[in-house]
């Protein structure tokens, strides 16, 4: 349990690392550039790894089924859906959008028990949890989202920083 | 409305990515899932992107390096997140996540860090944290 929460934390940070390092990125090369980069190295990086805690061990893929190759273009799809989202509704209210469904399918594939999950049923406690951290969410981002519009108009002008 | 549908989409495909690498993985290790799902998407992005003719590499130079390689985080992610799968299940692990993404962005809003504008923690941040760390817990229980 606690293993578990520890990888998804790490997981988590590195996703708001990333979204940040991402989108300096997008300023300059547009987003198809930097989800190839991205991808690119992530892969690169994976196989490194992959090499090092386990050799040759690496190459074993019988097991290796066609429709895995598909699960990688499900990436694609999570690119397209936030880009376009943000496009037409703006950060604040797509992001919460975007975490609201995340979470909202966690609980309906954790309670299907789909994919070969372990089956997690939906009680009121659940319920009462994704409830909960929903209205966490709408909490943050609402405030997140009047603060970037009273900001927005200086922020332009600052000054790119390198960092300390 | 259209936004929504893609919004809407977005997140369930992060979702779904989850829990099809955490089965993938199964099969053939968590390495191989992160680097064989990644590399897919690399070549798919790589085809769009010559198919949309802006593929000027040059522009990248203009970029900060250490911005650059934001990219490598993914194998780390990938790991994480199948991991957290396999022990907790998918909805702990999204909570998790979600709190663990949040609550480090306020932190480099806080410090200013990477060029972002300083921002003091407001309350209602504060609020929207707690009440999702204790759905969390909720959970968890």
């Amino acid at each position: 349990m606690v293993l578990g929460l520890i990888c998804a934390i790490i997981a988590g940070t590195l996703v708001s690392l990333q979204n940040i390092f991402n989108s300096k990125v997008n300023e300059q090369a547009g987003s198809w550039m930097t989800t190839t980069l991205v991808l690119g190295l992530g892969s690169l990086a994976s196989f490194i790894l992959g090499l090092f805690f386990e050799g040759g061990q690496l190459f074993d893929l019988q097991q290796m089924k066609w429709w895995y190759w598909i699960s990688g273009l499900l990436g694609i799809g999570v690119i397209t859906g936030i880009v376009q989202g943000i496009r037409y509704l703006g950060p604040t209210f797509a992001i919460s959008i975007v975490l609201t469904s995340q979470l909202g399918f966690a609980v309906l594939l954790d309670s299907l028990g789909w994919m070969g999950l372990e089956k997690v049923p939906f009680t009121l406690k659940q319920l009462f949890g994704v409830v909960l951290i929903l209205g966490g969410v709408i909490v943050f981002k609402w405030s997140e989202g009047r603060k970037k519009e009273a900001i927005d108009l200086p922020a332009r002008n600052e000054k790119k920083l390198e960092v300390s | 409305m259209r936004g929504f549908v893609f919004a809407l989409l977005g997140g369930a495909f992060i979702t779904l990515q989850g829990v099809a690498n955490s089965r993938i993985s199964q099969d053939i290790g968590t390495w191989q899932t992160a680097t064989i799902t990644q590399f897919a998407g690399f070549l798919t992005a790589l085809i769009i992107l010559m198919f949309a003719g802006n593929g000027n590499w040059q522009r990248l130079r203009k970029v900060n390096p250490l911005y650059l390689i934001g990219g490598t985080f993914g194998a780390i992610v990938v790991f994480g997140n199948v991991t957290a799968i396999h022990f907790i299940g998918v909805t702990l692990t999204v909570s998790a996540m979600l709190i663990s993404q949040l609550g480090m962005t306020v932190m480099i809003d806080g410090n200013g860090w990477f060029g972002i504008n300083k921002q003091k923690m407001k309350l209602p941040q504060v609020i929207g944290i707690t009440m999702m760390i204790a759905g969390v817990i909720v959970l968890g229980l």
